[in-house]
């Protein structure tokens, strides 16, 4: 059906307004990053970079950033995927299998989603304490899983459940255990949410910055946001180099987003609405 | 052939895997862990630490590198020290962190180690900043106090002497502007740090001491914000400085931001610590090369300047395995010969009295000169091992001063007043 | 073992072991902080020991004046912030929810602030409100320097900025969940509506509405939650100033329990948070009720 003229302008204006307030503060980084030092300094400030990778190079060379990309890789694919080995069986029992209490515990995992950060990190930090886990990777995982786990269990508990039941009756009636149904049969079928759940999973854990602030002190071990927030010289506060490791930080994510949009948006919608 | 690949596979490792290889090294190479900030010239600091590894080959340094604000590095460092870290040997203290970590024995005591005839050789308040309770826990390894930086080109041209009160900054400040500005409308009269953080504190000590205010009673017992001098101190910062020379965006700078802004050329006055010197003086940072002067901060009529001391202490770690080789390493960076690089190299003054009498250290930084009278006497933040909460209770107070306009200095006072009392009676009630 | 029981114990060894981490550093964390709520203990006092005392951290808590403002600070930032999400989220998915060509690569664009990290979105507006550099006064001045403004010098701004940042956060995230809403929709609906000659605000008002009602709330309840913990933005933009004005009530928090080691009262702050925070999410799900919980998987 063809829309009125109005209707139809309406949303052009939206698209274009949408577009462009989403992606102008990326674009201002990305300029200033293209700046020299004094271009940056300017007042007022200039519209055009003046194709300067200056910028780029410290941020790689003298602010380490490579070190923090790389910490921040094996923290947040560590998480995914420990938090999808642990969820998915989680999610199928919860969803296939008659358990008494099964409300009750999915109703606790969301609560528990709720948790201020703050009021779990004084004993996280105890308790890292006091089994070594303080400055390491690993111990940033622990938190992590927790962190994400009750969204990632929802999200795959949803598309556990809409999956049809004669299949995995079929492979119960050949004899297949309840493990063998649900890594052989059910956990293929619900690929699509295993990997929104997985891509949720990993940005949350490349974004996170609380407890990666209170458990890595040792810039060695730093993730991105860390090294990000903390970014400042002794003397100086270089814009430019914030802003080429903010924008090189950031282009994994905008790759994600790009190739990844539709599975993110059924993802992100299935576990908040249909759960 | 085996022995050498094993000594190559040990150099290569030990940056990486520090801690694992003590035990069987110990006696022949260890490596010490030591914690410091982010430097904007790492190089000066690559050279120091390679001269002592090479005075000490049994000595290997390894720095690690903490973010460079005080307040994110003080939460880094007892971080660490509440978890006990064996790994960390010895670090930089910010002068009001020992009263602290002394309290909460993360920190060893040195009386043993830096004799009291030591002691004596450097700036009485390097050393009073690093005692508590008759002990003394570190060594200074500089001395930093506030002091008035200013334009002497501006000043020059009309025909002004560098300020003696905050009243005559103003009014010289507002002479400049209003001739400046139609061509430099960017050009500010004063830059200083009035974001609320630790910096804040520094400053408006700066303030309420030139009016011979004070935070805390003499005895420390009492907070003293609604005394008259304390209250028309603030007044006036808020109104000729915050509403006019600094322009209200004084209120989210730190030393970067307000340093930039002095090295650009867009301030008259600039009040920093010693290090800006060097930096206003860099042409690759700085405009204004060879325009700079730099002077005691100015007083109020009825009181004499006051320089917040601040600089950094070399402390050992309670948790330290290799104390003795830490002492080595501090007595080494802390000796006439280093400071005196460090001075040359990235003007940071001294806290050794005897190299302000070392005509090379003054031929480089000349205004050691005049104001070694001021590192004598910079005044001390609150000595106190909740110094975290009352700085925190402090900055706030003061921030919403100075960004509110219409807020009633004495009412907020009172109040900020009766909070840190509650605090400073816990302490008087603990055991000592 | 009957088929059922077995079937019941594997499920449990299947769900087990997640939730033992949940629990380990979720579940008993929280009670810990409650019980180090009860206590007295000042890090930098270790000589004072760590005596119980009941109810007294929380006693001084409600005559705190920092924590009363930081309380004030977050409601309104709640308040403000959840609200425009919602709007702005509904138009987003009003317009990603129509089909034209590049829609993927629309929806990849509005995606991008919710995925990049937080801290980096709260240095880029720290950047765009920079009182000198900013682009804030580039397009509001020009070249008119002297008009530039320190917005976050000033308290009102410098809360309405962190609001700014989060809202251009988060809004898309509350887009995405009310898209879902509008994709139950069936089409025959509207096609109806046209037929009966409904203007767009009609169907609007009286279809897509009612039926997103659902979405809305959740969409309200995720950001109501997540707002309230804010804290990255605080600390990269204003670290809590000017003047207290952007002090919320989790970087409150974290100053009293890792800056300045007041352990017991530290913790009474973050049971307080987290008793508001259930308390709204409990009025939230009983407002939404039965929705919610009649669409859980059985």
């Amino acid at each position: 059906m063809k829309k009125p003229f109005l209707e139809c302008s309406l949303l052009h204006v939206g698209i274009i307004l949408s577009v462009i307030i989403s992606l102008v503060p990326f674009f201002w980084f990305i300029i200033t990053s293209l700046k020299s030092q004094t271009a940056v300094e300017a007042i007022p400030p200039t519209w055009w970079p003046n194709g300067n990778l200056d910028a780029y190079r410290s941020a790689l060379l003298d602010h380490q950033l490579l070190n923090y990309m790389m910490n921040s890789v094996i923290v947040a694919g560590s998480t995914t995927i420990i938090a999808l080995l642990l969820a998915i069986p989680a999610a199928y029992a919860l969803a296939r299998v008659r358990m008494k209490g099964k409300s009750l515990i999915l109703g606790g995992l969301l609560s528990m989603s709720m948790f201020p950060q703050i009021v779990i990190a004084g004993p996280v930090w105890e308790i890292l304490k006091h089994i070594g886990g303080l400055n390491t990777h690993w111990g940033l995982v622990l938190p992590y899983l927790t962190l994400t786990l009750p969204l990632a269990i929802w999200i795959l508990a949803t598309f556990f459940k809409e999956l049809p039941r004669e299949l995995e009756d079929a492979a119960r009636v050949d004899g297949c255990t309840l493990w063998q149904t649900m890594s052989k049969v059910m956990a293929p079928l619900a690929a699509p949410g295993i990997f929104t759940a997985a891509i949720l999973t990993f940005i949350y854990a490349w974004n996170e910055f609380f407890f990666a602030l209170l458990i890595l002190t040792d810039p060695e071990q730093q993730t991105l946001p860390v090294g990000i927030a903390l970014f400042q010289g002794e003397f100086t506060m270089p814009w430019g180099e914030l802003a080429a490791a903010s924008v090189l930080a950031t282009l994994p994510l905008v790759l994600v987003v790009l190739l990844f949009q539709r599975g993110i948006i059924s993802g992100l919608s299935a576990g908040a609405i249909k759960g | 052939m085996i022995k050498n690949f094993t000594i190559v596979f040990c150099i290569f490792c030990v940056p990486i895997i520090p801690i694992s290889t003590s035990s069987a090294s110990e006696t022949a190479h260890t490596v010490l862990r030591f914690v410091t900030w982010k430097a904007d010239n790492p190089k000066i600091w690559d050279a120091a630490i390679a001269r002592f590894e090479t005075a000490y080959p049994s000595i290997t340094i390894e720095r690690e590198i903490a973010p460079h604000s005080s307040t994110a590095y003080h939460d880094l460092l007892t971080q660490k020290l509440k978890s006990h870290d064996t790994a960390m040997d010895v670090f930089f203290m910010d002068v009001v962190w020992p009263a602290e970590f002394a309290m909460a024995g993360w920190v060893l005591p040195l009386d043993d180690r830096f004799s009291v005839s030591e002691q004596k050789k450097f700036l009485s308040a390097t050393i009073q900043a690093g005692t508590y309770r008759h002990r003394i826990y570190s060594v200074p390894s500089r001395i930093d106090s506030g002091m008035l930086y200013y334009r002497k080109d501006l000043l020059q041209k009309y025909g002004f002497d560098p300020p003696q009160t905050w009243g005559a900054l103003v009014i010289q400040a507002d002479t400049i502007l209003k001739g400046e500005q139609p061509t430099h409308p960017a050009l500010r009269g004063y830059s200083g740090q009035f974001k609320q953080y630790e910096g804040l504190v520094c400053n408006m000590l700066e303030f309420v001491g030139s009016h011979n205010g004070l935070f805390l009673s003499k005895d420390g017992t009492r907070s003293t914000l609604t005394s008259p001098d304390a209250i028309q101190a603030l007044t006036f910062v808020r109104k000729h400085i915050i509403q006019r020379l600094a322009t209200p965006a004084g209120l989210t700078h730190q030393e970067p931001e307000s340093l930039a802004i002095f090295v650009q050329g867009h301030a008259v006055f600039h009040r920093n610590w010693p290090y800006a010197w060097k930096m206003a003086n860099n042409a690759r940072y700085s405009k204004i090369v060879g325009n700079v002067g730099v002077t005691l901060l100015p007083h109020f009529p009825n009181g004499q300047s006051v320089a917040t001391l601040g600089g950094w202490l070399y402390g050992i770690s309670a948790y330290s395995n290799h104390p003795q080789e830490a002492w080595t390493f501090i007595r080494f960076m802390t000796s006439p010969q280093m400071q005196k690089y460090f001075a040359l190299q990235a003007s940071l003054a001294p806290s050794r009295t005897a190299l302000y009498s070392d005509t090379e250290i003054l031929t480089a930084n000349p205004q050691f000169q005049d104001l070694f009278p001021v590192f004598q006497t910079a005044r001390p933040r609150p000595q106190t091992p909740i110094y975290p909460i009352v700085s925190n209770i402090l900055q706030r107070y003061f921030s919403r001063v100075l960004a509110f306009p219409h807020i009633d200095p004495f009412q907020e006072a009172s109040i900020t007043d009766h909070q840190i009392n509650h605090y400073l009676e816990l302490v008087q009630s603990t055991p000592q | 073992m009957t088929r059922n029981s077995q079937e019941s114990t594997t499920g449990w060894m299947m769900t087990i072991p997640a939730l033992a981490v949940v629990g380990t550093f979720s579940l008993y964390p929280a009670l810990d902080s409650f019980l180090l709520s009860l206590h007295r203990i000042y890090l930098g006092l270790p000589t004072i020991g760590q005596p119980y005392i009941g109810l007294q951290n929380y006693t001084m808590l409600m005559q705190d004046p920092v924590a009363q403002q930081a309380f004030l600070v977050t409601f309104g930032f709640v308040l403000l912030s959840t609200t425009l999400e919602v709007l702005l989220g509904l138009s987003i998915a009003l317009v990603i929810h129509e089909t034209f060509s590049g829609r993927g690569w629309v929806r990849a664009a509005i995606l991008i602030p919710w995925a990049i990290p937080t801290v980096v979105a709260s240095q880029m507006w720290r950047f765009i409100f920079n009182d000198q550099y900013g682009l804030a006064n580039l397009l509001l001045f020009g070249d008119q320097v002297s008009n530039y403004v320190p917005w976050l010098a000033s308290p009102t701004w410098a809360f309405l900025a962190i609001v700014a940042a989060d809202v251009w956060k988060t809004a898309s995230f509350a887009g995405l969940l009310i898209l879902a809403g509008l994709q139950v929709i069936p089409d025959e609906l509207y096609d109806a509506a046209r037929l009966d000659g409904a203007t767009a605000w009609q169907r609007f008002r009286h279809i897509t509405l009612p039926l997103i009602k659902p979405a809305l709330l959740i969409a309200l309840l995720f950001r109501t939650i997540d707002a309230f913990r804010v804290f990255d933005l605080v600390f990269v933009m204003t670290q809590g100033g000017p003047g207290d004005a952007t002090q919320v009530i989790q970087f409150y928090g974290y100053k009293t329990l890792f800056t300045e080691g007041q352990m017991g009262y530290g913790a009474s702050i973050s049971i307080a948070v987290f008793l508001t925070l259930l308390l709204l999410s409990v009025l939230y799900v009983r407002t939404i009720g039965t929705t919610l919980f009649q669409r859980e998987p059985a």
